[in-house]
């Protein structure tokens, strides 16, 4: 047989440039160079953050009417290929240290985790199940913001999820972001920093206006940290910035005090 | 689509001074955020139409070149959307119907604007809409792009004239990512519905207005015809109308 390693044991750092070895990444995926965080997909996401074998895919989203933009329908087999999911958004129930949450992933590696049809329901279906199960909800946020080829349809899944965001609120119930990297555009303007806490992964990209538009039509140089989880913090706009190996002990901490309240 | 931009975004177009001017007796307008500034690119206040006192929020793209500049091209700030969540507590507290004026271009796309929260007071702006306890209608007297455009938007009735359009992103942003994938006969708007037919057809937009004759005139008409709709259901009815609204016709894609 050959000779040759099997393949995808070396990957690139997409911040370094070094080659990794696959067991160099750790269970966190940080490049053992630079330090710098991986992108995960939504199934190494919850293998983070939730207790083993705790979770349950809610039931998959029923996607009545395709949109037909031109070369979309390519995009999405390719997405589909490279991912092995159907679309950008996976949402179960779980346990985060023993405590049961509804808990939706975003995955950046589908179609850069835009939002569309398919994912606002999938976010509405998380929504609704933590109003009716009476159940914490943590988003785990990564998106490139509205999906342009599904057009105004994608715009209107902003508000669509803002209102049955709202009824959690009016019921009472705990609603956690945590935006990593990247978190951008129509997802921000709507549903990412609207919960009662708002976490961000250390290093993530977080904005509403993408850094080229606003270069093309602003002469001035960019703040360095422009855009930054560590920027939005120090402006208020951030409760923490936590590192990833972390952020299962932060949610776990926060979910507890829950514990603690008045049961009517 | 090309020939409906240039009316739209034309030095003639209507704008919001001129409807505020011709339709609203004793316009007071709101000043500041109280929080950062104001932002003079978004006029929101309070007034009379035909002797039922309203609250009127409208973007400001300016007609010379001065006063492009000076409203900042019709790009809403932070503040906008802050002096306007101020005016729709107002509308709220005295049980005034909400009318917003559309025509504005994509985000404000700065420094300042993304340091001062854009996202967060776009966001805020939404849920108020979404939840307002009084009627809401929208009207797109141009264009409208990206979740500001939403923020005023979002409402239990949708007015555009023709040539107006509704849009995810800039119809320029849009034939971008088409780039080599456009069959040449198909218009943007077959392949993306944005322009008020298409939209009507949709099930998004209520009343689509001609272009021709008195266009302040016709919208005088429709508003009064839709506030009389409006007046006749509860707060709880308002709130359920506008939300089924939307969530229906999302719900006709993917449930």
């Amino acid at each position: 047989m050959s000779h040759l390693p099997k393949s995808n044991l070396w990957q690139t750092c997409s911040a370094c440039k070094r080659h990794v070895h696959q067991g160099q990444w750790g269970e966190f995926n940080i490049c053992p160079y630079c330090g710098h965080y991986q992108r995960l997909n939504a199934d190494q996401r919850l293998v983070l953050l939730t207790d083993t074998k705790s979770f349950t895919a809610l039931p998959p989203v029923n996607i009545k009417q395709q949109r037909h933009f031109p070369g979309y329908t390519v995009k999405l087999q390719e997405a589909q290929e490279k991912t092995g999911e159907t679309e950008a958004f996976l949402a179960g129930t779980a346990a985060i240290k023993q405590q049961k949450v509804v808990i939706g992933v975003m995955d950046s590696q589908f179609m850069m985790g835009t939002l569309n049809t398919v994912v606002g329901a999938g976010i509405r279906q998380a929504i609704r199940t933590a109003l009716s199960q009476r159940l914490p909800l943590i988003l785990v946020i990564a998106s490139g913001g509205a999906r342009m080829q599904e057009g105004i349809l994608s715009l209107l899944q902003m508000n669509t999820i803002l209102a049955e965001l709202t009824k959690l609120n009016e019921a009472g119930i705990l609603t956690i972001s945590v935006l990593t990297d990247p978190t951008m555009g129509g997802v921000t303007a709507s549903f990412a920093l609207e919960s009662d806490f708002v976490f961000a992964e250390q290093g993530a990209t977080i904005g509403f206006a993408g850094k080229r538009v606003i270069q093309q039509t602003n002469s001035a140089a960019l703040p360095i940290d422009f855009q930054t989880a560590e920027r939005l913090y120090r402006q208020g706009f951030l409760d923490a910035v936590i590192k990833r190996e972390n952020l299962r002990t932060y949610l776990g901490r926060l979910l507890m005090i829950q514990a603690g309240d008045l049961n009517e | 689509m090309s020939d409906a931009l240039k009316v739209i975004r034309s030095a003639d177009r209507i704008g919001t001074q001129q409807v505020i001017a011709q339709l609203i007796t004793n316009f007071f307008p709101l000043h500041g955020d109280r929080v950062s500034g104001d932002d003079p690119a978004l006029t929101v206040g309070t007034g009379l139409f035909h002797q039922r006192a309203v609250v009127v929020a409208g973007v400001n793209r300016g007609a010379t070149l001065e006063e492009r500049q000076r409203y900042h091209f019709g790009a809403v700030a932070p503040a906008g959307y802050r002096k306007f969540i101020r005016g729709l507590e107002l509308a709220e507290k005295f049980k005034r119907p909400v009318i917003t004026l559309i025509n504005m271009p994509g985000a404000d796309a700065s420094v300042a604007a993304e340091d001062d929260g854009q996202n967060l007071a776009i966001a805020d702006a939404i849920t108020k809409m979404n939840g307002l306890r009084v009627p809401n209608i929208a009207v797109f007297l141009g264009e409208g792009e990206s979740g500001g455009a939403l923020a005023l938007a979002t409402s239990n009735r949708l007015i555009m004239f023709t040539n107006s359009l509704y849009s995810v992103a800039s119809p320029e942003a849009i034939q971008t990512i088409l780039k080599g994938h456009v069959a040449a006969k198909q218009t943007l708007d077959h392949i993306l519905p944005m322009q008020a037919a298409a939209l009507k057809k949709l099930g998004l937009t209520d009343v689509v207005l001609p272009e021709t004759g008195d266009l302040v005139q016709s919208l005088d008409n429709a508003l009064q015809q839709q506030l009389a709709q409006l007046s006749k259901l509860s707060t709880a009815e308002l709130i359920e109308q506008r939300q089924n609204k939307y969530l229906e016709l999302v719900a006709q894609f993917a449930e």
